[in-house]
């Protein structure tokens, strides 16, 4: 599992850490926060495609988490625990978008070709300028494609494909049962292959 | 019962085993194609991870301070909300049952430490007798004693006369 702690942090059990948060103790939830955060940011970003509101999503999830640790009883990691309140909350604000009828999807990840090169979103910073400019292409692809799969399918697919998470884990994650997994999963890459053929077989 | 949909993923996955897999393997009509397909979801299953791998976050320690404020703007609200009120009624139920009692007890001790008090300090006892209604018709003798000091006082009242016996000697 990737993480942000440092050696002295990692001592410290993610379990003693919940203890501490269900104590009251906001500085062990600042750790939970710092070793999850872009783990977080990243998962809410790959599915809303817009790094502000995928920021706000993040901070949303985390107060959520605070509010609700009291009823966390260890039954699974804090992270698949965490996991599921990062889906719902971002599952339910695309539903709301959806519903707001904005279409506004694609227009994220249009502004993702306009990316500065210097930000830290490039995924190499020494790229020549035209490689940056075709990872960038292949980046909003990708995300446009991602778009096009419902709430639930993008999120079986990424914790699948990006975080490799076993099927119990985003059954779990997502509060419904391995077999509802492997059907999404079934729907989202048969979708995904027919609008990124052409990409995955140039790269 | 796995659906053929389960029964795929699982395939591409590489989760199916044993028995599954060959019976699964069997009912494919078309290996090769499936095989390519495979091939392709392997494809995009590493393309995805490639490209979507974990973004660094901007102003990583802002995010904790802006949390962290958040986060203190809620804690008045979340402590005062399940605060218990400081007398609830479990609580005033016992006090008051505990101020019975010892209103009770107060009262057994103080009725208790008064009852001497109403009686008397003497002990009277009223005779009425007469002494001779021939010569004091209205006559009557009673005693008062005095425990404690010992002392008896004889009151007469109404005598008119005393008889001849009773007279000091």
């Amino acid at each position: 599992m990737q993480t942000e702690a440092t050696p002295a942090e990692a001592d410290v059990s993610e379990l003693d850490l919940v203890k501490q948060c269900q104590a009251g103790n906001a500085d062990a939830f600042d750790q939970l926060v710092t070793r999850y955060r872009t783990r977080v940011f990243s998962m809410i970003y790959n599915m809303v495609h817009n790094e502000q509101d995928a920021w706000d999503l993040a901070q949303d999830s985390f107060v959520k988490a605070w509010k609700s640790i009291p009823r966390f009883r260890g039954r699974s990691s804090f992270y698949t625990w965490i996991y599921r309140i990062v889906t719902n909350v971002t599952i339910d604000w695309l539903r709301k978008k959806q519903v707001k009828g904005s279409g506004a999807e694609f227009d994220d990840s249009i502004a993702l070709k306009a990316v500065d090169p210097a930000s830290r979103t490039v995924p190499k910073a020494d790229a020549l300028p035209y490689e940056r400019m075709e990872q960038s292409e292949i980046r909003a692809r990708i995300d446009e494609s991602i778009a096009q799969l419902s709430p639930e399918h993008r999120a079986v697919i990424l914790m699948k494909e990006v975080e490799g998470l076993q099927y119990h884990e985003i059954a779990e994650a997502l509060g419904c049962s391995i077999g509802t997994v492997m059907s999404r999963l079934f729907y989202a890459r048969k979708k995904l292959q027919n609008l990124l053929r052409d990409v995955y077989e140039n790269v | 019962m796995k659906t053929f949909e389960e029964k795929w993923t699982a395939w591409l996955d590489g989760e199916l085993s044993g028995k599954e897999l060959v019976e699964f393997e069997a009912s494919l009509s078309d290996r090769a194609t499936a095989e390519a397909e495979k091939l392709e979801a392997q494809k995009l299953g590493a393309l995805l991870k490639h490209q979507l791998v974990s973004r660094t976050m901007g102003n990583e320690d802002f995010f904790n301070h802006q949390l962290r404020t958040r986060l203190n703007a809620d804690t008045p609200e979340r402590e005062i909300s399940p605060r218990r009120p400081a007398w609830s009624i479990g609580r005033l139920a016992w006090a008051g049952a505990v101020s019975l009692a010892l209103f009770f007890v107060s009262t057994f001790f103080v009725m208790r430490q008064k009852e001497p008090a109403d009686q008397s300090q003497y002990l009277s006892q009223i005779l009425n007798a007469r002494v001779d209604p021939a010569l004091s018709p209205n006559a009557t003798v009673s005693i008062f004693q005095a425990k404690e000091d010992k002392v008896t006082v004889l009151w007469v009242d109404g005598l008119q006369s005393l008889p001849a016996e009773y007279a000091a000697k």
